[in-house]
């Protein structure tokens, strides 16, 4: 007590006050823990307050995030998972040859909350060109590659109506999209290509 | 993976790794993108105006982040009247949300290790007003207000760094930034409550005072463990 003025013990709360003040605090405690906390960090709403404060969307979010996460761990190995990747954001050239045809278009739809990977494969130094809309709603997608240990992330979007581009890759492998549907409506998506790969792989 | 490449490297098992390299090629090429996890990852899949999930997100920031709780501690340590605790409260709260609203909305991007070194060294200061340290090596009392306002601002600027890097989307940005403000001063409040009653009953205890010195020495270590291993991971991240 040297920065404060000398308290008197009157001036403290009683007994009583701290003992109603820790009730309070009790009860609040469980009631944000079970309405609150466990919505917005596990999606586990058993009272369906979460649902009506929109916080068990986000504990739902979380969930799939976190499975996804544990599922790319046990894969890749932790070691070359995030020191390797390596985001290339300025290799974006506006589509020189926007007259040419376009070698493939993919159209596919999404649910809300669903998600799906769409990749061009392709050889080390490759240009793809690419062109898509979205109708119905909006997406995020995360357009990158990884393969041998390697990574790249070319473009990350949420929330986005269209787009077009292209790039060049820094190693071999499958290139392209990880697309997935935030939105509360069903969203089509129509995809063109054109470029140097081989194949196109589609997976859920 | 790279132990498994090495012992790849010998000839016998050439082979066989090769084998397993493709298989395990087109497993991960299966995969999903690189995932952030945890509210970060939340908040990159988002757009738009979500008030009641940024509320929480300021809340909780607020709860777990024990050197803002650590510096409210000190500051109301010797705080006995509610008026008192009011008017600090509200000039902490004034302070970082002021720094935090136009660190984010202008994108200051301060180093995140620099400000939470000062973050720690906030706790370090009040700790040490509170022994009454600055009377007897200054021969005065530095103004506890002006103090708790200035740290506050430094404190808000900490928030921001950390706001930026969860990258909210420009889409309801400022809604979504005022929400997570209000959650700060929300999660402040709850925080303060449990304080309060916890140094109620302490307070009442005859022991307090001698208890007091030695709870506020180690607040004094805390703030520079904080600080050193702010300072240590600045180093290591520009080495």
């Amino acid at each position: 007590m040297y920065n404060a003025p000398k308290p008197k013990l009157e001036d403290l709360p009683t007994n009583r006050q701290l003992q109603r003040m820790s009730i309070i605090a009790a009860i609040g405690a469980v009631a944000i823990g079970v309405m609150v906390y466990m919505p917005a960090e596990h999606g586990v709403d058993p009272t369906g307050v979460g649902a009506v404060l929109g916080l068990t969307e986000m504990g739902e979010i979380k969930q799939q995030l976190e499975a996804e996460a544990e599922a790319d761990r046990l894969l890749h190995g932790e070691d070359d998972s995030s020191s390797l990747i390596d985001r290339v954001f300025g290799t974006f050239v506006s589509s020189a040859y926007a007259q040419e045809a376009w070698q493939d278009e993919i159209v596919f739809t999404l649910e809300p909350g669903a998600a799906t990977e769409i990749k061009a494969t392709m050889g080390e130094g490759a240009t793809l060109i690419y062109s898509w809309v979205a109708e119905g709603g909006r997406i995020n997608f995360d357009l990158h590659a990884h393969a041998g240990g390697e990574n790249v992330t070319y473009e990350r979007g949420r929330g986005q109506t269209s787009g077009e581009g292209s790039f060049e890759t820094p190693f071999a492998g499958d290139h392209g999209w990880f697309w997935r549907n935030r939105d509360d409506e069903t969203v089509t998506v129509t995809l063109q290509l054109r470029g140097e790969y081989s194949a196109i792989v589609r997976s859920e | 993976m790279k132990s498994f490449f090495r012992r790849c490297a010998r000839a016998p098992m050439r082979a066989a790794c090769l084998v397993l390299s493709l298989l395990a090629l087109s497993v991960s090429s299966a995969l999903a993108h690189d995932v952030t996890p945890g509210d970060a990852g939340y908040i990159q899949e988002i757009w738009g105006v979500h008030i009641i999930p940024f509320i929480y997100l300021g809340a909780k920031h607020m709860i777990t982040g024990y050197d803002h709780i650590l510096f409210l501690l000190g500051v109301v340590f010797f705080l006995y009247h509610m008026k008192d605790v009011a008017i600090y409260v509200t000039l902490f709260a004034v302070g970082h949300s002021v720094t935090m609203l136009l660190g984010v909305w202008f994108g200051w991007g301060i180093n995140a290790y620099i400000i939470d070194a000062i973050i720690g060294l906030s706790v370090v200061y009040k700790a040490l007003d509170n022994l009454g340290a600055f009377q007897k090596w200054l021969g005065f009392q530095p103004n506890t207000m002006a103090a708790t306002l200035i740290f506050g601002l430094f404190h808000g600027t900490g928030l921001a760094s950390k706001i930026l890097e969860y990258q909210i989307a420009e889409d309801g940005l400022l809604a979504n930034l005022l929400a997570f403000n209000v959650g700060v001063e929300v999660g402040q409040l709850m925080a303060l409550f449990v304080i309060l009653i916890v140094m109620g009953y302490w307070r009442k205890s005859p022991n307090f005072m001698r208890q007091a010195s030695v709870a506020n020495i180690v607040m004094v270590f805390l703030g520079v463990l904080l600080t050193y291993q702010q300072v240590a991971g600045y180093i290591a991240s520009t080495a």
